[in-house]
């Protein structure tokens, strides 16, 4: 071994170690965390972090080091000492690479039952994905439909995922955690939020051509917040089967915006004047609402594609609730 | 063009040489052409007349026809056509053959390479000029859905044709181009490698060279089928999958053709390696590019017909109406993924070990020095092979399976990483006290260990069940993909091929235009790639054609470098093409290698060897003044020949 | 120094490759067919794991309800187990034909072979036969739910491997036939009686796990 060649590997590892370093600090990797069960994982990543760093500033160093030293020009034609190995050595990088990533997998194994567990005093909401939006439930408010998801702060919220149609994934990144919406499987996911703010859903699996578009706003709010908001989901909405509570519950609100409901959607055409938009194809309000519904590939809003907007709302809404969103849109009287 | 040099063989080959047939009737594309054509209309009255016979409505189903006459049958007739399988049939009608036949053997024109031929070194060559035109396309498809996600919105194409063009990517790079490309590689070097005249099987070998244009070609093809290229990404997950227009079937059975060719090819390696090694060649002295390819063959064998099932089932689900994975029909969804990633995870050891069969190669010999460790690299190859089969769940920790699974597949796939690190830290003791060349090649070797030391850490990130419940779907992955495949795989593919190129050519390639590629690649490669690590992890999700605003900036930044990237494979196109045309003769041994390849002529002879080599050592046994790892009989050493 | 200009030192030319070293005591041919049969034992997998995941993982999982699942198959469905056994029979005892074929031609009895051979094509013709007649006769198709699906798909994939052994005997009975065979090089008729086996033993495991359990 040559002298010195221990302390200037040492000071290049050092060196790449600081510079890695910097750059998973000063560049802000992870989202900043909305949830309790984030929190754990980004205890996890930087755990990982560390050892990785110190992997990658090991290897990199020696083979920087070496390529310098022994760069040979190339009219060298003189062999290297013929060595075959060393057994200690060889035993020391197999096992201390396997100690430490049980290490990692321990902690992971810690933190994902942790990241599991309903916790106390749990909250229910049922999730439901379709090609391509989102429809949430809340049984724990006598079954309230809504297509917009709303969450109090520091509740232990267990999420039961259903699909209508193929694989789908829920996830919001600020809250880490992350559930595949199976057909003929039930799913679920535990989510505690820590902050108030606005989130987005997306779909993490690819779902078809609207995939991209399958997105929702999450609204985290405080306990107090969230009761009036649910009081005013069901007294607002008037009967179960008004307009707006149709608005809501067959999950509208999701894709498109409309003032009256408050929702800010825009994966779909905005629903603000759809009295300009009857004109323009040449229908009676009314009559361009209802066909929107039942039929959304008729007439495809500029900027927009078809095969997007679920096409069974014929089927899935009765002919009361399809009239009930055809006032309601319309802004006649209810 | 230098070309495999092509000896005569005399009166037992010019004797009774038939008239040569018109072009319709010989062998040829001409001939196989119109055989696809017939055996597709076989397969159509095969498949119309059965439906009308037994009454199932409607006799005449395109699905079927398609699957069976386009898909199955109208390849097979391709092949008959070509003359693939013209020794067979006249062997099992009876007509006299002579096992040695050696006609189609060897080139000596470019057409050759056009035709079925048994010489493992055409179809070495003919294996990698095949797939890296599916490389070409695959990566010019990648270009367009970056200029397609250099800004939010949608400006070029709908969001259909852009999940068609990223899993028509990823299925060409995966399935014709990194596994044969490999496949390639290790044709042309094993059997010189172990003092073999050819593979165990030259005829099967030549069939499953074959089998490669036919799968590319159909996933193609599918952009030509209505409703499109299939959009479901290369997993093609059920049961999206089995509702999609017919473009799906082309990539079901496009799989299937590619698999059968590598499941073919790696059967003629395990049986080559087991048995024709020359005397002396023990496993022990085996190059590590043939221990390599030893335990991916393994790996194929084992692995590949478990995708064969997948893709079988998700056509019985959409062409006989069965529910494999259809839950109202009893149907288990996540079959689907089980079956699929016990192949496909360790499909990803098959396109990652031949490349660490020709990094220890390379770095032995451009460091002078034998492989630190030899024993223990062998034994993590295996160590690999037999782990990469317990881990394939780690595809699905979020995928809903049954919970108590997460963590030990999270702990098979941590220690994974043990024999891979042993690897790593073997070559860097290699490279300890050597006599380092930076030539090309090595240069793509280093490139190789810090890239894939890269792609093998975000793995690890990976393997972490919580950390995966983040960054699963998202950029993250796609990064750790490319790092792991392009910064893995396909550096140290093209460090074969630079490595190699001498020997399989007889011509030298130019040295500065390699290290131009070397750092076009390595610089635009970072800059596309390493980016995507930040924007997975704070949201962008995967196979998304449009995205949230605030990922612009990088995403333009990523696209530009993908260009960047796109460019930098002219200059390796033009070095290979043109050296090839009329650069420097090579030596035989212009790396002063030991290895038995290196000990006959560039290019080497039709039959490798006058005499089988007589092996007395081990292959990297640089440093020790007299040693030899083989004695060739009647011919003189480098050393013997320079004086 | 090239090929060319050494074999003009050492006076001779190429007239073919150099015999390949044996660095086995294992034949290619039979190496290479064992391999493939793992091959295809390994896509019989992929179809018993089909099976497992509807017959055991999924009443589990699934939505629709387990009671469906406590017989099977399910009502009102039934699996012809007494005509799928004595179709075992058949093919249990053509492996016994088969190998008294390959005996046969090794101790130089031509006739024995090819009655061998002959017996064990008819005898596999009559597996598939009463397959297909099972197959119309059972009560249900392709499209009656999952339990049809890995039905069909397990004794279809085996009834397509016994039509490629039968295509296989049948090129090596023609051939025997026309006397090709010997006591010294017989791999035609060995190997396919090697895929012969095969097919018999998975047939026992298919057998088992669809009618028996």
């Amino acid at each position: 071994m040559r002298r010195g060649a221990i302390v200037r590997i040492a000071g290049i590892g050092i060196v790449i170690a600081i510079l890695v370093s910097l750059v998973a600090v000063l560049i802000q990797w992870l989202p900043t965390s909305a949830s309790k069960q984030m929190d754990r994982i980004e205890f996890v990543y930087w755990f990982a972090t560390v050892i990785c760093i110190g992997i990658f500033a090991l290897v990199m160093s020696v083979l920087i080091y070496s390529v310098w030293t022994f760069r040979s020009p190339p009219e060298d034609e003189s062999d290297g000492p013929s060595i075959h190995g060393h057994t200690g050595l060889e035993i020391v990088w197999t096992v201390v690479p396997a100690i430490l990533v049980i290490a990692i997998g321990v902690l992971s194994a810690v933190v994902l039952s942790q990241n599991g567990s309903a916790g106390t005093n749990p909250m229910t909401i049922k999730v439901f994905a379709q090609q391509f939006s989102w429809r949430f439930e809340y049984p724990d408010s006598d079954g309230l439909k809504s297509g917009q998801l709303v969450l109090p702060v520091d509740r232990n919220i267990t999420f039961e995922l259903e699909s209508a149609d193929v694989i789908h994934s829920f996830w919001i990144p600020e809250m880490g955690q992350k559930q595949d919406l199976v057909p003929g499987i039930d799913t679920s996911i535990v989510i505690t939020p820590t902050r108030t703010g606005t989130f987005s859903l997306v779909c993490t699996e690819l779902c078809g051509l609207g995939h991209s578009t399958m997105r929702s706003t999450v609204e985290v709010v405080s306990q107090s917040d969230f009761d009036a908001w649910v009081a005013a989901q069901k007294s607002g909405g008037g009967k179960e089967d008004s307009g707006a509570a149709v608005f809501s519950s067959a999950g509208c609100s999701s894709c498109h915006a409309f003032k009256p409901a408050g929702s800010t959607g825009a994966i779909g055409p905005s629903l603000d004047d759809v009295a300009a938009a009857a004109k323009k194809a040449g229908m009676d309000p009314a009559a361009y609402v209802k066909e929107s519904i039942v039929d959304p590939n008729k007439v495809i809003a500029s900027g927009f594609a078809p095969d997007v907007m679920p096409g069974n709302f014929g089927e899935t809404l009765s002919p009361e609730e399809i009239d009930a969103l055809v006032t309601y849109l319309t802004g006649a009287k209810q | 063009m230098s070309v495999v040099e092509h000896t005569s063989h005399g009166p037992a080959h010019g004797a009774g040489a038939p008239h040569r047939r018109n072009i319709f009737m010989r062998p040829g594309f001409v001939r196989g052409i119109w055989c696809f054509a017939l055996f597709f209309v076989i397969g159509y009255y095969l498949v119309f007349g059965i439906r009308t016979l037994a009454g199932w409505d409607p006799h005449q189903d395109w699905n079927i026809i398609v699957l069976v006459g386009g898909l199955t049958l109208g390849p097979i007739g391709f092949l008959l056509g070509i003359g693939a399988f013209d020794y067979w049939l006249y062997w099992v009608s009876g007509r006299p053959t002579i096992p040695d036949d050696h006609a189609n053997h060897g080139a000596t024109k470019w057409q050759d390479y056009f035709k079925v031929n048994t010489d493992h070194k055409v179809i070495g060559v003919q294996y990698l000029a095949t797939t890296f035109v599916f490389f070409t396309l695959g990566g010019l498809m990648a270009m367009l859905f970056r200029a397609e996600l250099a800004q939010p919105g949608m400006q070029f194409m709908d969001t259909q044709t852009y999940n068609g063009l990223v899993s028509m990517h990823a299925a060409l790079m995966i399935f014709v181009f990194i596994i044969p490309a490999f496949a390639g590689l290790a044709n042309f070097a094993v059997p010189l490698m172990l003092g073999a005249p050819d593979m165990a099987f030259p005829r099967l070998n030549a069939l499953s060279f074959w089998f490669l244009p036919i799968a590319g070609t159909m996933f193609l093809c599918s952009f030509l089928a209505p409703g499109g290229a299939f959009a479901t990404g290369w997993t093609s997950y059920a049961p999206l999958a089995s509702e999609q227009p017919i473009g799906q079937i082309f990539f079901n059975m496009g799989v299937q053709w590619a698999g059968a060719s590598s499941i073919l090819t790696a059967l003629n390696f395990l049986v080559t390696i087991i048995t024709m090694r020359a005397p002396g060649m023990t496993f022990w002295r085996m190059p590590l590019l043939v221990w390599a390819n030893f335990t991916t063959s393994l790996l194929v064998v084992i692995a590949t017909p478990f995708i064969a099932g997948s893709q079988f089932f998700v056509m019985f689900d959409r062409v006989m109406h069965t529910s494999f994975f259809v839950p109202e029909g009893g149907g288990y969804v996540l079959g689907y993924q089980h079956i699929f990633w016990f192949y496909s995870h360790p499909a990803v050891y098959i396109m990652i070990l031949p490349g660490f069969g020709i990094i220890s190669e390379i770095i032995s010999v451009m460091s002078r020095k034998p492989i630190f460790g030899y024993r223990l690299m062998a034994m993590s190859l295996l160590g690999i092979l037999v782990l990469g089969f317990s881990v394939w769940a780690h595809h699905m920790f979020v995928a809903g399976m049954a919970d108590w699974l997460r963590v030990p597949m999270m702990i098979s796939t941590l220690l994974i990483a043990v024999p891979t690190g042993v690897k790593v830290f073997s070559w860097l003791a290699t490279l300890w006290e050597g006599r380092i060349h930076l030539n090309t090649p090595m240069l793509f070797a280093l490139g190789f260990i810090s890239m894939f030391l890269i792609g093998g850490l975000s793995g690890v990130y990976l393997a972490s069940v919580p950390i995966t419940i983040h960054a699963s779907d998202t950029y993250f992955i796609v990064a750790h993909i490319h790092y792991v495949l392009f910064g893995g795989s396909v550096l140290t593919i093209f460090a074969g091929i630079y490595y190699w190129f001498p020997k399989m050519t007889g011509r030298m390639y130019n040295e500065s235009l390699g290290k131009l590629h070397f750092w076009l690649t390595f610089v635009s490669f970072n800059l596309t790639f390493f980016p995507m690590h930040w924007v997975g992890l704070v949201g962008m999700p995967r196979r998304v054609a449009d995205y949230s605003d605030r990922f612009a900036d990088l995403n333009l930044i990523v696209s530009i470098s993908s260009f960047a990237l796109g460019a930098s494979v002219v200059v390796f196109f033009y070095n290979i093409i043109v050296s090839w045309a009329r650069g420097p003769i090579a030596e035989s041994n212009p790396w002063r290698a030991m290895t038995l390849e290196w000990q006959v002529t560039s290019p080497p002879p039709i039959f490798n060897f006058d005499e089988i080599p007589q092996v007395v050592g081990g292959p990297y046994e640089y440093g020790v003044p007299g040693a030899r790892h083989a004695i060739l009989a009647g011919t003189p050493t480098p050393a013997e020949a320079a004086v | 120094m090239t090929a060319h200009a050494e074999a003009a030192v050492h006076g001779h030319d190429h007239h073919g490759p150099p015999i390949a070293n044996k660095s086995s005591r294992i034949e290619a041919v039979v190496l290479g067919m064992f391999m493939f049969i793992g091959t295809e034992a390994m896509l019989f997998g992929s179809f018993f794991a089909a099976y497992f995941f509807v017959r055991v993982v999924n009443p589990d999982a699934s939505t629709i309800t387990p009671e469906k699942w406590a017989v099977w198959p399910p009502a009102p469905f039934e699996f012809p187990v007494f005509v799928a056994g004595i179709n075992t029979c058949i093919l249990v005892t053509s492996s016994f034909t088969m190998h008294w074929a390959l005996q046969s031609i090794k101790r130089n009895n031509r006739r024995g072979l090819q009655a061998g051979l002959v017996l064990t094509i008819l005898m596999g013709t009559a597996f598939l036969l009463t397959q297909f007649i099972e197959y119309a006769h059972v009560g249900f198709n392709t499209s009656d739910g999952a339990f049809a699906s890995v039905f069909f798909g397990l004794t279809g994939l085996h009834g397509a491997h016994v039509l490629v052994g039968l295509i296989l005997l049948t090129i090596a009975a023609l051939r025997a036939f026309r006397g090709h065979y010997s006591p010294e090089h017989h791999h035609g008729v060995e190997l396919p009686g090697i895929y012969w086996h095969f097919v018999d033993v998975m047939w026992i495991v298919v057998y088992v796990t669809v009618y028996l359990l």
